[in-house]
Order: C-alpha cells, then sequence, then structure tokens
C-alpha cells in the first residue's frame, strides 16, 4: 500500500496542492494583516511556496541527488536535475537580502512616524 | 444596506474568478512532466570531463552560472550597505537580545570555536558534500549571532576588520574572472590544473570561488545580526 503513495504523479501533485496551500496562507495574511512585519513575514512565507514547488516539481523516485559519493561513483541519467537547485540557492539569497531590507524599512519608519500599522498611515495627508 | 449587497456581491465575483483561476492553473500545474533530455543532463555529462567536482551543484552555480553567482552577491552586498545607511549609529545602541545567563555565557566560549570550524568545513567541502559558501557563510553568522546573545558589551564586532574581509573577498572573487579573462577565453575561465574527482584538491577555480563566496558572505550576515540586535536607543 505504502508503495502507491511512492510513485512520482502522487508526489507531484502533493507537492503542487500543497505549495499552492502555502502560497495562499502568504497571500492570504499579506492582504489581510495590517502590521507592516506581519505583511512582509507573510510575503516571505509565500516565497517559500515557490522554493518547494521548484525544487519537488524536479524529484522523481528512484533518482539521487547530483553528487558523485562512494555508492554513486558517476554522473549520470539517474541523478535529478541541478540547474533548479542552484537557481533556488540564488532565489533564496535573493529573498533574504530583500526580506532584511524592507525589515529595516520598517524599523526605520517606527522610529520616524511611531506607526506600524497599515491602515494608520497618512503620511501623504489623504482623507480619511 | 444597498451597500452591503454591494460589496457580498463583489466579494462572491472576486472568490468566484479567483478559484477559477487556481483551478486552471493547478490543471496546468498538474499535467507538469519532466522532459528526459534538459539543460541539466547536458551540465551533468560535462561535469565528469570539464570541472571536475563531486557535486554537481556547485558546479553550476559556481562555474557555469558563476556570474550570475557574481550579480546575487552584489545584491546582497548592496541590500546590507541599504540597511546600513538606514540604521546608522548602531555602536551607541543597546543590545536588547542579551540576557544574563551564566550557562549560556560559559557554553559559548566551547561553542564559538567549533561553529566557526564547522562553517569552515562546509565552505571548503562545497564542491565535495551537499553545502558551500552561501550555507557555510551563514553557519559562521550564526556564531556570531549566539555570542551577540550571550554577552551583552563584553563582545563587539571590529567593523574594520569585517568590511575588509568582505571587500577584499570581493576583489578576489572579480581577480579570479579578470583572470579567467587573460588566461583563458572568458570570465571565470578554469585556469587551474583540475585533479581528480572526490579529492579535496579538484575542480580547479570552484573551491577558490566558493571560499570568497563564504567570506563574503558570512563578514555581510554578521554585519546584518549586528545591525539588527544593536537596535534600541540609549536614553
Amino acid at each position: 500500500m505504502l508503495d502507491s503513495f511512492n510513485q512520482t504523479p502522487f508526489l507531484h501533485t502533493v507537492i503542487t496542492v500543497g505549495s499552492f496551500l502555502i502560497l495562499t496562507i502568504g497571500l492570504v495574511g499579506a492582504l489581510t494583516k495590517k502590521n507592516l512585519f506581519k505583511i512582509f513575514l507573510s510575503f516571505a512565507i509565500a516565497e517559500t511556496a515557490l522554493f518547494i514547488y521548484f525544487i519537488g516539481m524536479h524529484f522523481e523516485v528512484g533518482k539521487v541527488a547530483p553528487i558523485v559519493t562512494d555508492e554513486v561513483t558517476n554522473f549520470s541519467l539517474n541523478m535529478v536535475d541541478p540547474v533548479p537547485q542552484a537557481m533556488i540557492l540564488t532565489t533564496i539569497v535573493i529573498a533574504i537580502a530583500i526580506l532584511a531590507l524592507a525589515l529595516s524599512f520598517i524599523i526605520n519608519y517606527f522610529k520616524l512616524t511611531n506607526n506600524m500599522r497599515v491602515d494608520e498611515m497618512n503620511e501623504l495627508g489623504e482623507e480619511r | 444596506m444597498s451597500l452591503k449587497k454591494d460589496i457580498r456581491v463583489h466579494t462572491i465575483f472576486v472568490s468566484l474568478v479567483v478559484s477559477i483561476m487556481i483551478i486552471l492553473l493547478l490543471s496546468l500545474f498538474l499535467n507538469f512532466e519532466l522532459a528526459s533530455d534538459t539543460l541539466g543532463t547536458q551540465i551533468l555529462n560535462l561535469n565528469s570531463g570539464e570541472t571536475e567536482t563531486a557535486n554537481a551543484v556547485t558546479s553550476v552555480v559556481t562555474y557555469f552560472r558563476g556570474f550570475d553567482t557574481l550579480g546575487e552577491v552584489t545584491i546582497l552586498f548592496l541590500s546590507i550597505f541599504g540597511i546600513g545607511l538606514g540604521l546608522e549609529g548602531y555602536k551607541d545602541k543597546l543590545n536588547i537580545f542579551a540576557y544574563e545567563n551564566q550557562l549560556l555565557k560559559i557554553a559559548v566560549d566551547v561553542l564559538f570555536p567549533l561553529i566557526i570550524m564547522f562553517g569552515f568545513y562546509i565552505i571548503i567541502h562545497g564542491h565535495l558534500s551537499p553545502g558551500g559558501g552561501f550555507q557555510g557563510g551563514v553557519v559562521i553568522a550564526s556564531a556570531f549571532l549566539l555570542m551577540f546573545l550571550a554577552k551583552d558589551d563584553e563582545f563587539s564586532l571590529n567593523h574594520k576588520i569585517i568590511s575588509l574581509a568582505e571587500a577584499l573577498s570581493g576583489v578576489g572573487f572579480i581577480l579570479l574572472g579578470l583572470l579567467g579573462v587573460l588566461l583563458l577565453d572568458r570570465f571565470l575561465g578554469n585556469f587551474l590544473p583540475l585533479g581528480s574527482m572526490g579529492n579535496l584538491f579538484s575542480g580547479g577555480l570552484i573551491p577558490l570561488i566558493y571560499i570568497f563566496v563564504g567570506i563574503k558572505v558570512s563578514a555581510e550576515i554578521t554585519a546584518l545580526v549586528e545591525y539588527f540586535v544593536r537596535i534600541k536607543d540609549v536614553r
């Protein structure tokens, strides 16, 4: 019975639906929360959905990591694609950089205005 | 009353559109099939002859996409630079995360060199095993975070050394790339002897690039940690 779960189409379905759920959680958090910290952390959650989808969909049952070890002695077709993993490594670093920059902007904004809520921002003097 | 009805119709319409789009997207994504002959298989074939690195992801990051990695490190540097411009005067600020715990204070003296050594191990073996410059750099920065947590004012970073390490490693990365232009035909060309796969001294330029990236990332993330830990004004 467990073999039927360990099939590539089933795992791809689970990864697709799960990453969509995580993306939904992140986007709903970003759209409904009023605190600036929570908005940007929700974006960080939504980014993880991208990472999971990109790496998970390039996995197939029976394939191994693209690393030569004592057991796997040469590069062959029995390895997963290394390019998505390298691209996601780039994406993770850029996500960290952007999240850190956004958090520093929030801290500066809070120091200037003593306010961290989106619905109370009124620096442009708009009508309530 | 009419306003309330408008909002409800609007909400129902939007949720319908969103659910239809999600169903369309899901049906599109669920039909995804891996191609048998991709860029990845070509790179795996090239890897055994041209780069001799045991970890194919490392050869993609630092060799086949080495120029992208330079841009990535530059983005990280610019982000930390922007944070430093915004949160200036951090030297006179209080460390809000430190707390008095004698156990942590004693344990950190033992753990700090071990974590630094583990981080350098991950950086140096990036072309042989999972890991590399970015991962090891973050591990080294976590050692400094532990120091900030344990020691309040007894520990402070020497910013000259950090910015020097950051600048020199960035310059080293670019110099390696320019040496590839001078000695071979392209930026980041592999002009060093390749060695045999699986040894520590193999892969030519790739371990050197990852060591530079690791030093740069660890210095940047350590500076980032200090910016966010020392945040409260002294009053």
